[in-house]
């Protein structure tokens, strides 16, 4: 009987002491191991066809460092860690602040994209089918862009309830993964940039 | 312990009638794990079932020279769809839905993660089949309306490129399979954050069953391999609607790229397919031997093992394509070293059952055959990784041989094994003995007459595909044998199916516990209530209801 | 997901009546419906793209207000009528089998000798098998030299044609040569018998120092005409079975002298692979 209390006991300090991870936590990481596995595809793509192109317009004749948009897209990673500790403070005036400050920066990256995009297809008659650099260049950034849209209509929601007076207090987890994928969009595009307008210029 | 006032008289399955709409919208917005997982299983087994019919259609077509059972059209259609469903709506479900089903109930959980996410991941999955299936009535290929789709499983490009293939038939293939895809990818994250956060307490990784191991490096698999295929899909619907160039070589593109892109995700594919033959072996082949795993630590390593080595090996299916060398040999070894943790687990599972008290009930029939029918396919396996032999039998019968005993020979029998063990805990009845072990016999017997033969049919010359044959090349006997063992493969399926409803009917109550088992499924009712435990369990090793049977002798004491 | 506090034995019962579950919705079903049909315009007709956009749509906002801000659960009533069973106590123990027990056929080395006394034993035995070569040399040719230079003609170009008078000479370089070749080859072979020696059931001597001799013999056997044709050509066997021999009983006798070190291989893999480390209050894994 000795040895059942010592069972029971062992029991109950392992039911108090167990702790699991946080199933959203693991949930959005493992969603931003997916994502990172679908964009390295084409990523890989894009560095393959490299300098395959059998028409132009090349990249070194029509791309621009998009210098602008990176700080904005970059710096949007920034602020919207302000605004989640704001959140976290219970300081409600500021979180509403910082993450307007975040779309803001965000719309400027994307709006930034759209002009890029514009200039390509309508100045240098760059589009999708034109040629490999065409290909590869749209499906890569467009991929990315699809996924700052992505974050951007969930950034709006945020604010959209939080000025229709919603307790976003109550959702702070939930505005943590938000700014998680956000990050992850930010990286990607560190990325993109990278193997887009400095090894493929 | 709690007082126990167990109902000696338990009320039969609940005889309220039955209420149409009311079940209906029981099963539509259900966001419970056994629900969603028993909707994923019987899908996958009613696309078995259609995949089965081609099967034996596409054997009809090659029982006899020069057949005509279906013209080369509906029969480029037949096995483009038989191989597109037995991956993507069979193999694919059974994973979503074993692991649906039972890895709440093994780690003591009341739900998945993400309940909604499930109940979206079925769906979707489901819809995405329709979608594939709607292009028999609605597809428009290079023969006008009702044209499934007819480029191979693998959709090779050019063939699947616009000048080759006009018309919808291909884009509902890219669309479909897409579509379901977004499924797996749902039902994995949920098995991946199940496992990690849901465990009842004391159930620590290395207490955790092996089933749940193995699923779990199954969910991490699908992660990993499935986006690259929506990424080349996505590319090859960018090359069809938008004019893209990627796997257009007359703008620079390269019809390569697709082949590494689809065995990037494919390889790793049979790996998640077979992954559950797996699961079930590593259950129930301790049962039936009354044994506990042997090698427990040898075979978490050898899963997670294949998890990434399986990632690095998927050239092995473009040998014949003209790598350089080094790639040629890399390629070569790294698949042959997949071999290894295999082989460490087909060991232990012997190894288990060595000075057991084996019990050869049909779970276990069929665990036996996987492991001879499996070992085989391993071998043809690692023979097809020697370069110079692939380039001999590339793309030829042999090929085919292969790989249906690694999923017909491997993966079928080691589910049918499967099915049968959980059957009393998911319908609460026992399923019929003897006629589960005609099916056995029936299976095996029609399995290897289909499959051995077509090795020789492959070694002798005879492609895969081929829509027919000339007599007097010596095929002839390979394939009345063959189409033979289809024939009684197709009876034997038809066992099954008669079992499952029959016993779901007038079967034996079967009692919450009748293999005397020691996860902790069978520590509910059967079937288990919605919340599965009243109580959530508390472990203490890795066979919980072994330590509750032997309070003088559990686990916990030795591990 | 609900959180419970209470645990105990799977099919232990609660005093609570109900239990909280997810809520049933349809919104996902339907929010899968819409996506799907927004795919499906691709090749159907834009309008089934439009539909689908919209149903998508609103199905979202369902899901939305099911999650947001609480997730809607349900209290499901605990059916007494369908508890389980109670579980079976079985008074019956099971023998457990301990790594290393006597009797049980496991071979895995507890205890190994160090490599050490591999390659000490190795010289040794190396050295024995070199006494007696050249005594085989002193008796049938009248030179110790000669069993060396044929040694060395493994190595040594032009050794392989040389007359039997030279055999018996003196060579500085066949000498060098076939003294390292020699020293590493033992050293080498000790390495090995120090490592495999544990394996073996029992007699390990017997095995290690006799029939392992014999093998390797035979494997000499059966490839000196192509490592060296003239070692082949003048090699005596019954000399060479007996040099092989004294290898193996003195380097084997040397090396089970050693003080044998542990292995890890009774502790479990967890702990072997430094993923796990006991502590004084959990027990140890298998
Ligand atoms: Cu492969």
């Amino acid at each position: 009987m000795a040895e059942e209390n010592v069972l029971t006991a062992g029991a109950l300090t392992l039911e108090q002491d167990w702790k699991m991870p946080d199933r959203g936590t693991v949930g959005i990481i493992f969603l931003i191991i997916t994502e990172t596995a679908l964009f390295s595809i084409f990523v890989a793509a894009y560095l393959i066809y490299i300098g395959k192109s059998l028409v132009g317009p090349y990249p070194k004749d029509v791309l621009e460092l998009p210098i602008l948009a990176t700080i904005c897209l970059l710096s949007s990673s920034g602020t919207i860690v302000f605004a989640e500790h704001a959140l976290e403070k219970g300081h409600l005036g500021q979180f509403k602040l910082w993450w307007i400050v975040t779309i803001c920066l965000g719309l400027e990256f994307l709006t930034a994209t759209g002009l890029e995009w514009r200039k390509l297809i309508v100045h240098d008659h760059l589009t999708i089918s034109t040629n490999l650099f065409g290909t590869t260049f749209y499906s890569l950034v467009g991929l990315h862009a699809s996924h700052v849209t992505v974050g951007m209509v969930f950034l709006l929601l945020v604010l959209a309830v939080t000025l229709f007076r919603f307790p976003i207090e109550t959702q702070k987890r939930r505005v943590k993964f938000l700014s998680w994928y956000w990050h992850f969009v930010d990286a990607v595009w560190v990325v993109v940039f990278t193997v887009v307008y400095i090894i493929g210029r | 312990m709690a007082s126990i006032d167990y109902p000696l008289e338990r009320p039969d399955i609940e005889d309220t009638g039955w209420h149409f709409a009311e079940n209906l919208y029981r099963w539509i917005a259900t966001v419970d794990h056994k629900k969603l997982g028993l909707m994923y299983i019987v899908s996958a087994l009613i696309f078995l079932c259609v995949a089965g019919v081609m099967a034996v259609v596409i054997r009809l077509q090659l029982a006899f020279p020069n057949g005509h059972v279906v013209d080369p059209d509906t029969y480029d259609r037949l096995f483009t769809m038989h191989g597109t469903t037995m991956v993507f709506l069979v193999g694919m479900p059974i994973v979503a839905g074993l692991s649906n089903y039972l890895v709440p109930l093994m780690i003591g959980a009341r739900d998945m993660a993400f309940p909604r996410l499930n109940s979206f991941g079925f769906w979707i999955f489901l819809f995405g089949g329709l979608l594939l299936y709607y292009s028999y009535i609605g597809g428009s290929g290079l023969s006008g309306a009702g044209s499934a789709p007819d480029v191979g499983w693998f959709a090779y490009a050019p063939l699947t490129t616009k000048s080759f293939s006009r018309g919808h038939s291909v884009d509902y293939w890219a669309l479909g399979v897409l579509v379901s895809g977004f499924g797996s990818i749902a039902s994995a994250i949920n098995v991946i954050a199940t496992t990690i956060s849901l465990r009842c307490p004391g159930m620590t990784l290395s207490k955790m069953p092996m089933f749940v191991w193995v699923m779990l490096v199954d969910a991490w698999l699908i992660l990993i391999a499935l986006p690259p295929l929506s990424a080349g899909q996505i590319m090859l619907l960018l090359d069809r609607y938008l004019g893209a160039n990627f796997f257009n070589t007359q703008h620079g593109g390269s019809a390569v790229l697709w082949q590494h892109i689809f065995w990037i995700f494919g390889h790793p594919e049979v790996y998640i397919l077979i992954f559950p033959a797996f699961a079930i072996l590593s259950e129930l082949v301790p049962i039936f031997s009354r044994k506990p795993l042997f090698g427990r630590p040898a075979m978490v390593g050898a899963v997670v093992a294949i998890g990434f080595i399986s990632l690095g090996v998927w050239a092995h299916h473009m040998f014949a394509v003209g790598m350089t060398s080094w790639s040629n040999t890399f390629f070569a070894a790294s698949s042959m070293l997949v071999g290894i943790p295999t082989g460490i687990k087909i060991f232990n599972w012997t190894a288990t059952m060595y000075g057991g008290r084996i019990r050869l009930l049909t779970p276990m029939l069929f665990c036996c055959a996987f492991l001879l029918q499996f070992l085989v396919a391993g071998l043809t396996g690692i023979m097809l990784a020697v370069a110079p032999f692939d380039w001999q039998l590339h793309d030829s019968y042999f090929v085919v041989a292969h790989f249906h005993f690694t999923l017909a020979g491997g993966l079928v029998t080691a589910l049918f094994g499967g099915f049968y063990y959980w059957y009393p805990k998911v319908a609460g009845r026992m399923y019929n003995e003897t006629l589960a072990k005609w099916h056995f016999w029936l299976f095996i017997i029609g399995f290897n007459l289909t499959f051995i033969p077509l090795h020789f049919a492959g070694t002798l010359g005879m492609p895969r595909r081929i829509y027919t044959y000339a007599p007097g090349r010596g095929w002839e006997i390979w394939n009345q044998l063959a189409s033979l063992g289809a024939l009684m493969q197709a009876a034997a399926v038809t066992l099954f199916a008669w079992n499952v409803i029959y016993s779901a009917i007038k079967g034996e109550p079967a009692g919450d516990d009748p293999w005397d088992a020691w996860t902790l499924e069978w520590g509910t009712t059967s079937p288990p209530p919605e919340y599965n435990f009243e109580k959530l369990p508390v472990v203490r090793s890795s066979r919980p209801l072994w330590d509750l049977k032997h309070p003088n002798d559990p686990d916990w004491k030795y591990e | 997901m609900s959180i419970e506090t209470h645990h105990g034995e799977a099919g232990e019962h609660t005093e609570a009546t109900h239990i909280q579950l997810p809520a049933p919705t349809f919104w996902p079903m339907i929010f899968a419906f819409g996506i799907t049909l927004l795919f499906a315009g691709l090749v159907t007709f834009w309008a089934v793209g439009v539909v689908g956009a919209i149903i998508a749509f609103r199905s979202a906002v369902g899901w939305w207000d099911n999650v947001i801000p609480h997730e809607e659960h349900e209290e499901l009533p605990i059916d007494p009528a369908h508890r389980p069973a109670p579980i079976l106590v079985e008074d019956r123990s099971v023998v457990r089998v301990q790594v290393g027990e006597q009797g049980h056929r496991m071979r895995i080395p507890i205890e190994v000798h160090p490599y050490s006394a591999g390659i000490v034993g190795g010289l040794i035995g190396g050295a024995a098998m070199a006494i007696l070569a050249c005594l085989y040399g002193l008796v049938t040719q009248h030179s110790i030299w000669y069993p060396v230079n044929l040694l060395a003609g493994v190595v040594v170009p032009g050794l392989g044609e040389a007359s039997l008078q030279q055999l018996r000479q003196f060579n500085g370089l066949a000498f060098v040569a076939a003294l390292i070749g020699h020293g590493i080859l033992s050293a080498l072979v000790g390495i090995v018998y120090a490592a495999i020696m544990p394996m073996f059931p029992k007699y390990a001597p017997l095995w290690a120092g006799i029939l392992v001799p014999l093998f390797w013999s035979g494997l000499v056997a059966t490839s000196l005409s192509i490592l060296n044709p003239a070692l082949n050509d003048r090699i005596s066997w019954p000399w060479f079975v007996v040099c092989q021999l004294a290898f193996g009983l003195v380097g084997g006798y040397v090396i089970a002298r050693s003080t044998n070190i542990q292995t890890m291989q009774s502790l479990p893999l967890a702990q072997r692979a430094a993923l796990h480390f006991p502590t004084d209050d959990t027990k140890s894994e298998r």
